[in-house]
Parts: structure tokens; C-alpha cells; sequence
């Protein structure tokens, strides 16, 4: 049960509260009483987890331009396993133990079947962004957030946000949020905005901006 | 028939004369032509052939350089707009309208109560109580079913978490065209 540095815990725990694992004024993470957690852990110290149970992630991708506004907002339902790193100890006065009818509930025989369903999820994370070696990786150390959502191709859309900083890479769009200084990169056109609003825009075959 | 025999001396002269008046004739096409391609705007002074090609790719790449001009850059109070092929699918767009749609955002806009509730959001995003504020003649239901016909035109966006409502670019360029028609209407019922 390890991949690199980074290791799960071997008992399933499970969320005794609806719980908000990460919210700013752009968007939110939260998850159902009942969600089934793995900890993530590194030199055993928790440093995330893999959730598993019924879940919200609510973002704002928009941009706000002069020309008015581009982009439409993330509303995703989070009832496949996903990973989460950071904001841990707040995370863990509100779980305990899961029992086998928690298991049940999200479809699970035992709770082995959970935890290789959890793995497979932090192999797929860890190898992706080659980032299994903790020495490459120094999170922990701040307040930030990472989520790893499993899309509907199977690949991972990823968020990152720490203060008023955010990244959400998915799969039809990047949006890279920095106060009033947004990039929005959709299949069709890239949105680039900065202070009053000021913006470029670069469609298929076209560019223009204001300034 | 009388025949007069030339001298040899006579016969050279003549020769001379003819050549002379060849290459008088030749300058003067030469300065004919010249003076054709002065009155065309592009004129270099160097050999025939050299000039000849030099002109036409001079004319070439004005033409080119006139069209790309006609058809990609756009200068306007907006600023400056660079878009490349905008004739081709600008006539491409006229031939694919989408009536229904098109239909739905003038049935969106056709309503006095969502046009100043667009008004409202040209100055910035805003909370639906400071849209009620502003519009006190309606009830928050009446204003939440407008701004709900907004969002399905694609007019405004709603942000999930803040909540504030927001005017979409399409949403802008309908408010504009409403009150540029109107306008014009107005205008035009002085006159």
C-alpha cells in the first residue's frame, strides 16, 4: 500500500459531518455525512486523503472583461473517489471509523476493495505528475489545496489553490486565477485579463483586446 | 518612266535618316510608357525588364497587402480588432443563422424589465438585492424569473458561489443593439 514516499493508511475512515474541504470566494469543495476517507500519508504524518461518498465542487470559471463576461461556472457532482492534499488536521476531527455498512453504501464487499480502489486512484495521481518522490514535492509546508477529480475519460482533472491563487486544469478548460488577473483557456478561445478588466482575447483566427 | 540613279552619298544619308527615325520612335514609346506607369504611382527608373518585373510584384503585394487590410483589421472605439478571414465567415454566418436561438435571445431582450436589469449589470457584477434595489417596481420572484430567461439566452451568468449575476459579452452586444435601435427609431420619429 505505498507508491514512492507517500503512503495510504490502511483503515477506511469515514466523515461524520457534511464538511466544507475547501472554500474561497471562487469556489468550493465539500463533501456528505457518510463519505467514505483513506489518509495520505508522508513519514506518517497525514497530508491528505481520498474521498469517497457525495460530494460538490462548485467553481467559478469566469472571466470579467470590459466586454463583458466569458465563461460558465463548474458544478460537478463528486461521487467517484478523488484525492485531496493539504488542509488536513481541520479534516480529521471530523472522521472516524468506517464500518462495513458505510462500505456498502458507496458499493464495497470489504474494505481491501476501498483501499485498492483508493490506490489505484494515487498511483494514477503520483505517476501522472511524476511527483512520487517527496524530495521533488515540498507540499505541506503551506496552506494550499490540491484535488485530483477522475473525469469522464478515465484522466484526472486537477485544482490547485492557495489563498487567492487558483488552478483548475479539467478537461475542456484551464483557468488560472490570481485576484483580478485571470487566464481562461476553453477549446476555442484564450482570455487573458489583468487589473480594471483590461483583457486579450485570442480566438481560433482571431485576436483582439482592449486596453 | 524617268529613273534617277541616287549617288552613293545620297543613299548612306537616307540610311542615317531611317535609323534616326527609328530610335526616335523607339524613345518615344519609352517615354510613353513611362509616363503611363508615372500616372499608374509606381515608377522606378532603371531597365525596361527589371522595371517591368519590379512593378509587377510591386502591384502584386499591394494588392495583397489591400486586401489583407480590407479583411482583417478592424479599428473602432473598441480598440483594435485582427481577424483573419472575418469576410468568409462573416458571409458564412448570415447563410447559418440559428432562428430558434436568434429567436430566444430577442424574446429574452423583448421585455422592459430584463433591458434595465441588463442595464444594471453594464456597470458590474451584482447581488440579486442590489438588482431589487434598483428595480423596486418588480418582486424578487418577478425579477428572479427574468434574470432566469437572461441566463437560458446566455445574456447573464451566475456565479455558484458569490452569487452575483454578470452581463455575458453576447449580453452586452444585445443591450447595445437594442438601445442603438431605439435610437435610430427615435431619431427617425422627429425627423
Amino acid at each position: 500500500m505505498m507508491w514512492g514516499s507517500y503512503q495510504l493508511d490502511d483503515a477506511a475512515l469515514k466523515a461524520t459531518e457534511t464538511m466544507i474541504l475547501w472554500r474561497t470566494e471562487k469556489g468550493t469543495v465539500e463533501i456528505g455525512r457518510n463519505t467514505l476517507a483513506i489518509p495520505i500519508k508522508l513519514n506518517d504524518q497525514r497530508k491528505g486523503y481520498i474521498f469517497h461518498g457525495h460530494g460538490k465542487l462548485l467553481l467559478d470559471t469566469i472571466v470579467e472583461t470590459r466586454e463583458g463576461a466569458v465563461g460558465k461556472p463548474v458544478e460537478n457532482e463528486l461521487n467517484e473517489p478523488f484525492l485531496m492534499l493539504g488542509n488536513t488536521e481541520e479534516i480529521q476531527q471530523h472522521l472516524s471509523t468506517a464500518a462495513k455498512e458505510d462500505l456498502a453504501k458507496m458499493g464495497y464487499g470489504s474494505e481491501k476493495e476501498f483501499l485498492d480502489e483508493a490506490e489505484a486512484l494515487l498511483s494514477q495521481f503520483f505517476g501522472k505528475k511524476g511527483m512520487h518522490n517527496h524530495q521533488c514535492w515540498g507540499w505541506g509546508n503551506n496552506n494550499g489545496v490540491i484535488f485530483a477529480f477522475p473525469n469522464e475519460t478515465g484522466k484526472l482533472d486537477t485544482l490547485i489553490a492557495n489563498g487567492s491563487k487558483l488552478v483548475y486544469k479539467a478537461m475542456n478548460q484551464v483557468f488560472v486565477s490570481n485576484n483580478s488577473k485571470v487566464v481562461l483557456k476553453t477549446p476555442t478561445e484564450v482570455i487573458v485579463t489583468g487589473d480594471n478588466r483590461k483583457s486579450l482575447f485570442i480566438k481560433k483566427c482571431m485576436c483582439y483586446g482592449n486596453h | 518612266m524617268m529613273r534617277i540613279e541616287l549617288s552613293e552619298d545620297l543613299k548612306e544619308e537616307m540610311e542615317k535618316l531611317r535609323e534616326e527615325l527609328a530610335k526616335l520612335k523607339e524613345q518615344l514609346r519609352n517615354v510613353t510608357e513611362r509616363e503611363q506607369r508615372k500616372s499608374r504611382g509606381i515608377y522606378i527608373d532603371v531597365g525596361n525588364r527589371v522595371h517591368d518585373y519590379v512593378e509587377d510584384v510591386m502591384e502584386s503585394v499591394a494588392e495583397g497587402i489591400h486586401g489583407e487590410l480590407e479583411k482583417s483589421i478592424f479599428i473602432g472605439p473598441g480598440g483594435v480588432r485582427i481577424i483573419k478571414g472575418a469576410v468568409a465567415d462573416r458571409e458564412e454566418e448570415e447563410v447559418k443563422v440559428n432562428f430558434p436561438k436568434a429567436a430566444e435571445v430577442m424574446s429574452a431582450l423583448g421585455q422592459e424589465h430584463r433591458l434595465k436589469i441588463l442595464k444594471e449589470l453594464t456597470s458590474g457584477g451584482k447581488y440579486i438585492n442590489e438588482l431589487q434595489e434598483k428595480l423596486s417596481e418588480i418582486t424578487t420572484s418577478t425579477l428572479s424569473s427574468h434574470l432566469k430567461i437572461l441566463e437560458e439566452a446566455g445574456l447573464v451568468v451566475q456565479e455558484k458561489v458569490r452569487g452575483r449575476y454578470l452581463i455575458t459579452i453576447p449580453g452586452r452586444t444585445a443591450y447595445k443593439m437594442a438601445t442603438r435601435i431605439t435610437r435610430f427609431l427615435e431619431r427617425g420619429s422627429q425627423e
